[in-house]
């Protein structure tokens, strides 16, 4: 969700196999720079690996360009990594949360498996329950949030809609920049 | 590996097809009921596909002064079913000489549903209104007659979109010191009002408009209000 010069990503905390739980602290929220955060929701395998070829050539960019990446020019390149599967897709639907490093505009956009990306104004929301993400985050959300209204309206958001989904859930985590 | 199609159907002389008895002509229902009320209602919009139908259809369904009947969904298995209900609830009337209250419905609702257990009606009930002692119910019901008693219930197209919605607002889930209170008709309806805007946003089946109707002692008022017509 975008707010007044911050941003703020969240996600559930359960990994498990369809009636299955296995565990309730996994990570699908990493940190790719101190203002940039990607959200992997999808397959948990794929959640790692992606997570870890992004790792790769976010740093390869780093050392050749000198500089930290713009979060636009960051979520070009998980498009590109995941079109380059396009006929044997990585599973997983990414969610980009970040500020610019030089101005600190505030940034979201989101991706389908294949990397068609999605840069709205408001919020994106990724996942099993995203119906239900959609219907709280439309009607909670309103434009220019402090961070802490952002976070108070992201948490409500993602606690009532998952509580609604059997596969989603055992806590939440949110970051707020 | 890079031409071939999972499932090809360019076979000469076979060609697979299918038909299915039914269709998806959306509608979203949303109902709370409160202490002495019952507030019901329904988006106006019919689709078939990505076409409309109509814009002006509303899905709910004056069963009697203190009970509306909600249905979404198979727009044929709708008529068919509010008629034989209506016929039903006829029945009743001429043999106990009372008209049905909404339990009775209710529980009415829940078997006729049942009885067509191996080929459903493909409909999503909600059954709001007042019961022999004033106070407002609601049941919500699957397909197959499944029947649940409730303070508030999104059902339709976009249900799942709502629903988390109702818990945050009118159940006061997840929020510090949230025990639940009746809800008074205002805040209801201010609720229901914000629900539909935020359905016609994200869900391509609702818009156009909606129709509220409000069970009290005094009867069932009707309100309407426009929503996006995209």
């Amino acid at each position: 969700m975008k707010g007044k010069g911050c941003v703020a990503i969240a996600s559930d905390r359960r990994f498990g196999v369809q009636t299955s739980t296995l565990a309730m602290d996994f990570q699908r929220i990493f940190e790719m720079g101190p203002h940039l955060y990607v959200g992997l929701p999808g397959l948990a395998t794929d959640t790692l690996t992606v997570h870890e070829r992004l790792r790769f050539r976010l740093n390869l960019y780093e050392l050749r360009e000198s500089r930290k990446i713009k979060p636009q020019t960051f979520s070009a390149m998980v498009s590109n990594l995941l079109y380059e599967r396009r006929f044997g897709p990585y599973f997983v639907e990414p969610v980009i949360a970040g500020l610019d490093p030089v101005t600190w505009e505030p940034f979201i956009s989101a991706m389908d498996l294949i990397g068609c990306p999605n840069v709205p104004e408001d919020f994106v929301v990724a996942g099993t329950c995203a119906e239900q993400l959609f219907g709280m985050c439309e009607a909670l959300w309103e434009p220019n949030l402090e961070p802490d209204s952002l976070f108070e309206t992201i948490s409500q958001a993602l606690m009532n809609a998952f509580d609604r989904d059997a596969i989603s859930g055992w806590g939440g985590i949110v970051h707020v920049m | 590996m890079f031409g071939q199609a999972i499932l090809n159907d360019n076979l000469p002389g076979a060609k697979q097809h299918h038909w299915s008895p039914y269709t998806d002509n959306g509608g979203t229902i949303v109902a709370v009921a409160g202490d002495d009320f019952a507030i019901i209602a329904s988006d106006t919009r019919l689709i078939q596909g990505y076409s409309i139908l109509s814009r002006e259809q509303t899905k709910l369904f004056k069963l009697s002064e203190q009970t509306v009947l909600g249905v979404s969904g198979c727009w044929c298995d709708v008529l068919t079913f509010t008629r034989t209900l209506e016929a039903r609830m006829k029945m009743y009337l001429h043999e106990h000489l009372k008209p049905m209250s909404t339990p009775a419905v209710a529980q009415l609702v829940s078997t006729m549903l049942y009885h067509k257990r191996f080929f459903p009606y493909y409909v999503s009930n909600i059954v709001a209104g007042l019961d022999q002692d004033g106070k407002g119910t609601l049941y919500s019901y699957d397909p197959v007659g499944h029947c649940e008693k409730n303070r508030y219930r999104a059902g339709g197209a976009a249900g799942a979109m709502l629903q988390p919605l109702l818990d945050n607002q009118v159940g006061l889930k997840n929020m510090k010191g949230g025990v639940l209170p009746d809800i008074t008709k205002e805040k209801a309806l201010m609720v229901i009002k914000d629900s539909f805007i935020s359905a016609a946003e994200r869900d391509t089946s609702t818009g156009d408009g909606v129709i509220i109707n409000i069970i009290t002692k005094s009867g069932v008022e009707v309100m309407h209000f426009p929503l996006r017509k995209d």
